[in-house]
């Protein structure tokens, strides 16, 4: 008998190997009980612990912070609060007159904390901040999505020299940010530049300056833009030039920008004018453009006050303004479409786009096979012809 | 009267969609739901920044340049999905490094094994001798295929005499007869991490079938990712007359006198069909879906015999350079601490940072999936899921970002300034695969694939309740995109066969 035939008698014995070793972890007590109790709903049990869909929040307390903004502190009824990277968001849904709708609020509170805090300032042609002004008393569930967004310090890239640059109310991530620095110790050199408006408007400033006063390796700078007579701190805007008398040597630095559009576009020349490169700047934008008009590539002369008709196959029609969010009119009109950061960027809003056309300016991050298909993310999407979408 | 369709489909996965595109194009009147809000299942992509992902897809086989199409795509054709997308070929199967070793294997049988022998010319022999079964197999296999099956069974041994060989063994069994070098053996098997098992432990039948397919046809990746296959998937689907529900699941799966007739959807809606295919796993489907009491015992029985694969963690890397200048010039690179690839498989059980891992360039082959000047890289490590269920909540993260940053350090070694030049980042686990695609311990592959489980003896499309059938990784023939694919093709087939029958019964 050659070796080869033996080695064929030996690959052909394993027919009986495979079939009593199946056998054998077939038997009671053997291989992996799938009836056992760890094994029901294991995936919702499991994930839900770290990353919830959905959470109810109740207001345990309200902090006044300034004239305009309060901190409106919750423990979870749920569930416990889950983990989450300072800097992140969650989605606040709110059914205010009939219309179910969403706004993203940064986390102030640090992780792990026993709660979680969320800062939000009154403006003024609001619809969902007065709300929860006015609606949001201790006792009071609001129910809003998970932590999410990805505006947070990345230690796998971001090294140990950060630059925060905070505008109005842009400070609430940071917030989070400090407090779990200093909280856990993170070995991170931290300088914050704060622009506000004026001194009295600057949120967290008496916590900011203990927190600077206390620890070397944070450093507070406020900076005003429009100072009351008399005032002795900086002042001007946050450009390149108080940027790099602020900051210095810009080299190996991570810099990070929460604000107003505004104050987006003016730091984003400034960094640029400084040298620092794209990868070493982290922005969180909050929601869609404030005027949809100056965004590049708006057709020209088109008002945005424009109204088209939006056939929502199989549902309805419904009315849209050029200058509004599609997924806004649908909101209005009665619609559930889900959306979380309301940005443009997570593609939770992702709907078909089946005649027509529409506006969406740069920040609508969509998958290339998404936009050769027609999809849109309505949350950026802006109407300039009469539409038929599917949900 | 609640709606009704002839079939409904549970999970737009790749299994999902192709079993639903597969009834669809037979006549039937089918809908499909989808919990998520993109179809996909792990075939997806997400967006940071100007960097756009691909979730899971490293290489696809048996797609084929137009001159040797494979089977895979031959099924595309067939469904009308072929035709929406663009598949580029690898022009070579992976780029190997150890300690001491740095070798790439190309396309084609004779170069693979020209290559193999000129790094281990001491085993020459050995290496024709084994590469000649890994064929041998493949061709004897892709004939079982073709003819659906091997007929009467006792004339097996005489028509498919390699498949009747080595249907039962082991990788490891086979190859080490042949192969005596321990870092040639580990160079051969590196596409271990392809099926999820090292060489001790996998079906000679799974790995062997993988290796033949990828050196005969190249591997082949899909322009827009494998969110442009999905996204092609749904679009042909719904052009033959299928219905899709994105963002809404099924929660419950009704049953009258042992068989299912319809679901209750995640929005309280019951709906009718005579069918269900579940690409949802089968414990969910059965447990969570069904109910227990309403599913024979044993059919939990015969799950004992088969464990969950692993999962992964991915460190997906949008860098602010070419991959010319970071020496990225491969799309498929396989960094090992050494050669013992079993002791690497038995890291994938803990929470420590991976002995092997997986880098993949796409802009090798795949110049434009990033801007110019820039390019993506993944890290890919195999783990389990089970170890990071008990994580403590507050502990989740900083373990995630430690196995992330060991994993960066190693690429690094091999290619450095990585880290440095890096834009975005970020780390997944076999926790956001079960968030995401909503399967037990985030397994990529379904059951593990020991030749207890291999693609012919593992659970089959049927389910333990009549009208019910499964599809996707966990079923026949098996882990992996193209046999996910494949999966739905088998199963909408045993449905549309049982349809024959009945009519002509009647």
């Amino acid at each position: 008998m050659s070796l080869e035939q033996i080695n064929w008698l030996l690959d052909v014995r394993e027919y009986r190997r495979v079939a009593k070793n199946r056998k054998a972890l077939r038997e009671p007590g053997q291989g992996t009980d799938y009836t056992h109790e760890r094994f029901r709903e294991v995936v919702q049990r499991v994930v839900s612990r770290i990353h919830p869909r959905r959470m109810n929040l109740r207001v345990v307390e309200i902090i006044p912070q300034t004239a305009t903004a309060k901190t409106f502190c919750f423990e979870r009824v749920d569930g416990p609060l889950p983990p989450f990277r300072a800097g992140q968001y969650v989605n606040v849904l709110v059914n205010i007159e009939g219309v179910r709708t969403s706004r993203t609020y940064s986390i102030s509170s640090a992780p792990m904390a026993e709660r979680l805090e969320l800062t939000v300032r009154d403006k003024p042609g609001g619809f969902v901040a007065p709300y929860l002004f006015n609606e949001l008393k201790v006792g009071v569930v609001l129910e809003t999505t998970g932590p999410a967004g990805h505006f947070y310090y990345e230690p796998l890239i971001d090294g140990e020299d950060l630059v925060f640059l905070a505008g109005g109310s842009g400070i609430t991530p940071f917030m989070s940010m400090i407090r779990d620095t200093v909280q856990r110790q993170r070995p991170l050199r931290i300088k914050l530049l704060y622009g506000s408006r004026t001194p009295e408007d600057a949120i967290f400033r008496g916590e900011l300056e203990k927190l600077a006063a206390s620890h070397s390796n944070f450093i507070f700078s406020l900076v005003i833009s429009e100072p009351p007579e008399r005032y002795e701190g900086l002042t001007g805007f946050l450009d390149s030039e108080a940027i790099t008398q602020l900051v210095g040597d810009v080299k190996g630095k991570t810099f990070y920008v929460c604000g107003p559009r505004a104050m987006h576009d003016f730091c984003k020349a400034a960094l640029k004018e400084m040298g620092v490169p794209q990868r070493k700047i982290r922005r969180e934008l909050y929601g869609a453009p404030d005027d949809v008009s100056k965004e590049p590539g708006w057709p020209e002369g088109l008002s945005e006050d424009m109204v088209f008709e939006v056939d929502v196959a199989g549902k309805k029609m419904i009315l849209a303004k050029a200058g509004e969010p599609l997924l806004n009119a649908l909101e209005r009109s009665g619609l559930v479409v889900p959306a979380l950061c309301r940005s443009g960027e997570c593609s939770s809003c992702r709907i078909r786009l089946l005649a027509g056309k529409v506006f969406m300016p740069s920040q609508a991050t969509l998958r290339e096979s998404d936009r050769k298909g027609g999809y849109i993310h309505a949350c950026v999407s802006y109407p300039l012809d009469n539409l038929k979408i599917r949900l | 009267m609640a709606q009704k369709y002839d079939a409904i489909v549970i999970g737009a996965g790749l299994g999902g969609l192709s079993g639903a595109t597969m009834l669809a194009k037979n006549g039937l009147n089918v809908l499909l739901l989808e919990r998520h809000n993109v179809p996909g299942g792990y075939a997806t992509s997400f967006v940071r920044g100007r960097y756009e992902f691909e979730v899971a897809l490293h290489e696809l086989s048996n797609i084929g340049p137009k001159d040797l199409r494979g089977g895979l795509y031959r099924y595309l054709e067939y469904l009308g999905v072929a035709h929406k997308v663009e598949f580029l070929i690898v022009p070579h199967l992976y780029r190997s490094i150890f300690p001491g070793l740095d070798v790439t294997l190309p396309v084609g049988r004779e170069a693979f094994e020209g290559k193999l022998c000129e790094v281990f010319p001491h085993e020459s022999k050995g290496i024709h001798r084994f590469l000649e079964r890994v064929f041998g197999l493949g061709r004897d296999f892709a004939r079982v295929v073709k003819e659906r099956g091997v007929g009467n069974p006792l004339s097996m041994p005489f028509r498919f005499p390699d498949f009747f060989r080595y249907l039962p063994t082991i990788w490891g069994q086979v190859l080490n007869r042949d192969v005596k070098d321990r870092l040639a053996r580990a160079v051969i098997s590196q596409y271990w991490g392809y099926v999820g098992l090292p060489p001790s432990k996998i079906s000679f039948l799974y790995l062997a079938t993988t290796l033949a397919a990828y050196v005969r046809r190249g591997p082949a990746f899909p322009v827009g990712r494998s969110q442009a296959l999905s996204n092609a998937f749904m679009s042909t689907f719904e052009e033959l007359g299928g219905e899709v529900r994105l963002n809404c699941g099924a929660q419950k799966i009704i049953t009258e006198n042992g068989r299912v007739c319809g679901v209750i959807t995640d929005e309280e809606e019951e709906i009718r069909a005579d069918w269900i295919v579940s690409n949802a796993d089968p414990v969910t489907t059965c447990r969570d879906l069904i109910g227990f009491d309403k599913v024979p015992a044993r059919f939990f029985t015969k799950l004992q015999s088969s464990e969950v694969a692993a999962s992964t963690v991915n460190v997906y890397m949008g860098v602010d350079r070419s991959p010319e200048e970071l020496g990225l010039t491969e799309h498929e690179i396989f960094i090992n601490a050494d050669h013992d690839l079993e002791r690497h498989y038995e890291g994938t059980k803990n929470l420590e940072p991976p002995e092997a891992i997986a880098v993949t360039c796409y802009n090798a082959v795949y110049p434009d999936i990033s801007p110019k000047g820039t390019c993506i890289v993944v890290l890919t490590a195999l783990k389990y899921g089970e170890p990071w269920y008990e994580i403590p909540t507050e502990q989740y993260v900083d373990t995630k970002n430690r196995i992330g940053d060991a994993m960066v350090t190693m690429a690094e070694k091999v290619f450095p300034g990585l880290r440095e030049y890096t834009e975005v980042v970020e780390v997944s686990t076999p926790l956001t695969n079960m968030r995401y695609a909503g399967a037990m311990g985030g397994s990529i592959y379904g059951f593990n694939q020991p030749p207890r489980d291999n693609m012919v003896w593992r659970m089959g499309h049927r389910g333990p309740l009549e009208g019910l059938y499964f599809v996707g990784a966990w079923t026949q023939p098996g882990g992996g995109f193209e046999p996910c694919m494949m999966s739905g093709q088998m199963a909408g087939g045993a449905i549309l066969a049982k349809i024959k029958k009945r009519q002509e019964v009647k």
